[in-house]
């Protein structure tokens, strides 16, 4: 043990304290800084010098303390439950988006949605029945099932532009995951390097978990920590991205809702094309469930569902008038067989159209009973009230789309609260307190003062020690 | 581990109470605003398939209601029809009882009755052809433009005979219920040579011709006892309408509060509301405000 040896002891001490300092800074500074988990200052004691020879057997005291390394006091188990419970309202919240504004745009209940131009029809109808023959009742009724026809076009092309708009979002959220996945690669091979050359890769870690959460809300993707410090993204169990590679994926398939069925809408590996990413949740896997085509129990995706039965209520309304208004006759009490609604080629909702262009087309009276009869008018009129009517088709569409709406949001509700639970509790965990880390300034500093302290007695030692040495008595 | 409270946990929760307190305000606020219970279906699926149920009733009640005017003006004007042609029917009878005079008249006197007899024709003819709205009450459902032709019609037309094709003219005033609005044109007035212009033209030309017309008082009261049976029939389907304009208005009034019910919610409650949820904004901000003011730096020195 040498004279000295006090000193640098004391000169560790100093050391130490101002790096707990440093680190209790860079806390304080990154208070508010997002995805930025707290650290900490690891110390050990140094141990006593090796003894050898002939001094051995000797009471030794250690020399001082070092910092062996900058804790990074994050969790990976709740990290871990951010991205899961992400995923899962990440997926639910698109959906919930989605059915919010298809049941915004039935315009129901109110006075202009499809239901109240249904019974304005009704009410033409009755309108010409009281009036046979007369010019104006008969306008009336051509305009009134105008508009109806054109409502039901309208709410379909809404359908349609949303259908289309979300296929665009979907491919920004793929442009986005690329960048993401390009990013985490990046830094998987900066925390390498950084790592093996024994620096602190703190900060970088933040950022790639942040990275990573951006990954997990997009596709439902888990993360694999690898002992090189490096993190594996996996997609379904595909790997996005492996040490500093990341592989890019593209959305693919039709662009139009009407192609949905034969070509659905899916993501794909950029490298195997064809081959679809298997989603884990999220809001790609949320947008694209609700892209998908309807199908034969109406448990497809909701847009192309919506716009089905828009088709199947356009048929049905023309069907139903049409099938009354053949048994009738026109005014000359012979001509019998004709439609009233044309439905023309591709969607029924956009192809529904109206024959007659004036009184003359509509045929009103029950064949032998007088061209001034009205009670083919009437009978039509009448289908409203029907067991069956269009009225109740469409109250039913709107209730399912509205049901719908409601369990989305819901359950849209539900994943944001264990979302917030999760990231409450990442948080709780890596966030910084400011009493905490005050107090640990506090501590730092007085650990300062005392190895200060220490050298300062050391010092007053070796001064005796040097000048005052064969002096005593003088 | 989980148990620390950080700062920004702390802030990150009173943002989050603070965003929840406002929508909710934000939404007593719609609601007392619009004073509608349900904005979007979501809101209450069952009570949008109610609503629209029951808009889609009221519409079909203020149709009822037009029908059933329409019905209670045909019947009207077939009433007055009625009437009238059994008033001038008793003319044609008095002046048939005083024309049977035959002793009594001189032929000039005849002659005379002849002449008004001719013009009471004339008239029952017109009556005849009554019209509602441009439709003859008493010709059903044809298009003819005529209820009954007089001895100029254009062949084909027969005259004295009933264009109708005999079916009937119907308004439907309930949603299971029709009821008849027009009058049998044939039923009334006869047919062809049993019509009760040609009864008029016979006594005219057994006047003229010197044949007694006292036998043709039996015809008359025939005819006229069809006409008070039809009468009679038309006015028991007016007084049908008019129970039904009744049993219609007052089934409007229940639709509409069985609509404002299921859609509207009550002003003083939505305001109540709207207060209780501005105190507990303004609550939660003041709480926040002292939360987040103080650390151990305050303490320190």
């Amino acid at each position: 043990m040498s004279t000295f040896s006090g000193l640098n002891a004391a000169y560790t001490g100093l050391v130490a304290a101002r790096q707990g300092i440093d680190v209790v800074g860079q806390n304080m500074l990154n208070m508010n800084t997002e995805g930025y988990t707290r650290q900490r200052s690891v110390q050990s004691a140094s141990g006593s010098l090796a003894q050898v020879g002939p001094l051995m057997g000797k009471v030794q005291v250690g020399q001082g303390v070092s910092v062996t390394g900058m804790q990074r006091l994050g969790d990976n188990f709740l990290d871990a439950k951010v991205r899961t419970t992400t995923a899962a309202s990440g997926y639910w919240g698109v959906r919930a988006n989605e059915l919010t504004t298809l049941q915004s745009s039935l315009n129901e209940p109110s006075k202009n949605g499809i239901s109240t131009q249904l019974t304005n029809v009704w009410g033409a109808w009755s309108g010409v029945a009281l009036k046979t023959g007369d010019a104006a009742a008969a306008a009336v009724l051509i305009q009134e099932s105008k508009a109806l026809a054109g409502q039901i076009a309208v709410g379909y092309t809404a359908v349609d532009n949303q259908w289309s708009q979300l296929r665009n979002q979907t491919v920004g959220m793929a442009t986005e995951l690329n960048e993401a996945a390009t990013q985490v690669a990046g830094l998987n091979g900066l925390i390498r390097s950084t790592l093996a050359a024994g620096a602190s890769a703190n900060e970088l870690i933040d950022q790639r978990n942040l990275l990573t959460t951006t990954i997990s809300t997009l596709t439902g993707a888990t993360v694999r920590n690898m002992p090189d410090g490096t993190a594996e993204v996996l997609v379904g169990g595909n790997t996005l991205v492996s040490g500093d590679k990341s592989y890019a994926v593209a959305v693919t398939g039709t662009s139009a809702m009407v192609g949905a069925a034969g070509d659905p809408v899916k993501l794909s590996w950029v490298t195997r094309p064809g081959v679809p990413v298997t989603l884990d949740g999220g809001e790609i896997a949320g947008a694209l469930s609700t892209l998908s085509a309807a199908n034969a129990t109406g448990t497809g995706g909701a847009l192309a569902e919506a716009a089905n039965q828009y088709n199947v209520f356009a048929q049905e309304v023309a069907d139903k008038v049409n099938a009354v208004h053949r048994t009738g006759t026109l005014a000359d009490g012979v001509t019998t067989g004709l439609d009233f609604f044309a439905v023309g080629a591709g969607p029924a909702a956009l192809g529904l159209t109206v024959i007659p262009t004036g009184v003359a087309g509509i045929a009103t009276a029950k064949p032998g009973a007088g061209g001034a009869d009205g009670s083919i008018a009437s009978a039509i009129a009448s289908l409203g009230k029907a067991v069956d009517s269009p009225d109740k088709s469409w109250s039913t569409i709107v209730t399912g789309i509205a049901v719908a709406a409601r369990t989305g949001l819901q359950q849209s509700a539900l994943a944001d609260l264990s979302t917030k639970a999760a990231v409450g509790n990442q948080l709780s965990n890596a966030s910084v307190d400011v009493d905490e880390e005050n107090i640990h300034m506090v501590a730092f500093q007085t650990a300062y003062n005392a190895a200060a302290r220490v050298m300062t007695s050391v010092d007053e030692m070796l001064d005796t020690l040097i000048n005052r040495t064969g002096i005593v008595g003088r | 581990m989980i148990n620390r409270v950080t700062n920004q946990g702390l802030m990150m929760t009173a943002q989050r109470n603070l965003q929840q307190s406002l929508s909710q305000l934000a939404q007593k606020q719609n609601t007392a605003g619009t004073l509608k219970r349900i904005e979007q279906p979501s809101d209450d699926p069952s009570g949008t398939a109610d609503s629209l149920r029951i808009r889609a009733e009221q519409a079909s009640v203020v149709q009822f209601g037009r029908n059933i005017n329409d019905g209670n003006a045909w019947l009207s004007t077939a009433e007055t029809a009625l009437s009238k042609t059994n008033s001038l029917l008793q003319k044609v009878r008095e002046l048939t009882v005083q024309g049977a005079n035959d002793g009594a008249l001189s032929a000039v006197q005849k002659e005379a009755i002849a002449v008004e007899l001719e013009t009471l024709r004339a008239e029952l003819m017109t009556t005849a052809n009554s019209e509602y709205l441009g439709r003859n009450i008493f010709a059903g459902n044809s298009t003819d433009g005529k209820a009954f032709h007089d001895l100029d019609a254009v062949p084909p037309a027969v005259p004295y005979t009933s264009t109708s094709t005999g079916s009937i003219v119907e308004r439907r005033i309930g949603a299971n219920t029709t009821i008849r609005v027009d009058a049998d044109g044939a039923a009334v007035f006869g047919q062809g040579d049993a019509s009760v212009f040609k009864l008029v033209d016979n006594i005219i030309s057994d006047l003229r011709s010197g044949v007694n017309i006292g036998a043709r008082l039996n015809e008359i009261d025939t005819r006229s006892s069809a006409i008070l049976g039809e009468w009679g029939a038309v006015g028991a389907r007016q007084s049908q309408v008019l129970k039904a304009q009744g049993a219609n208005v007052s089934e409007s009034v229940s639709l509409e509060a069985q609509r404002a019910d299921i859609e509207d919610v009550d002003l003083g409650q939505a305001i109540i509301e709207l207060k209780a949820q501005e105190l507990n904004y303004q609550s939660a901000l003041s709480v926040t405000a002292r939360a987040l003011q103080q650390s151990l730096m305050d303490f320190l020195r």
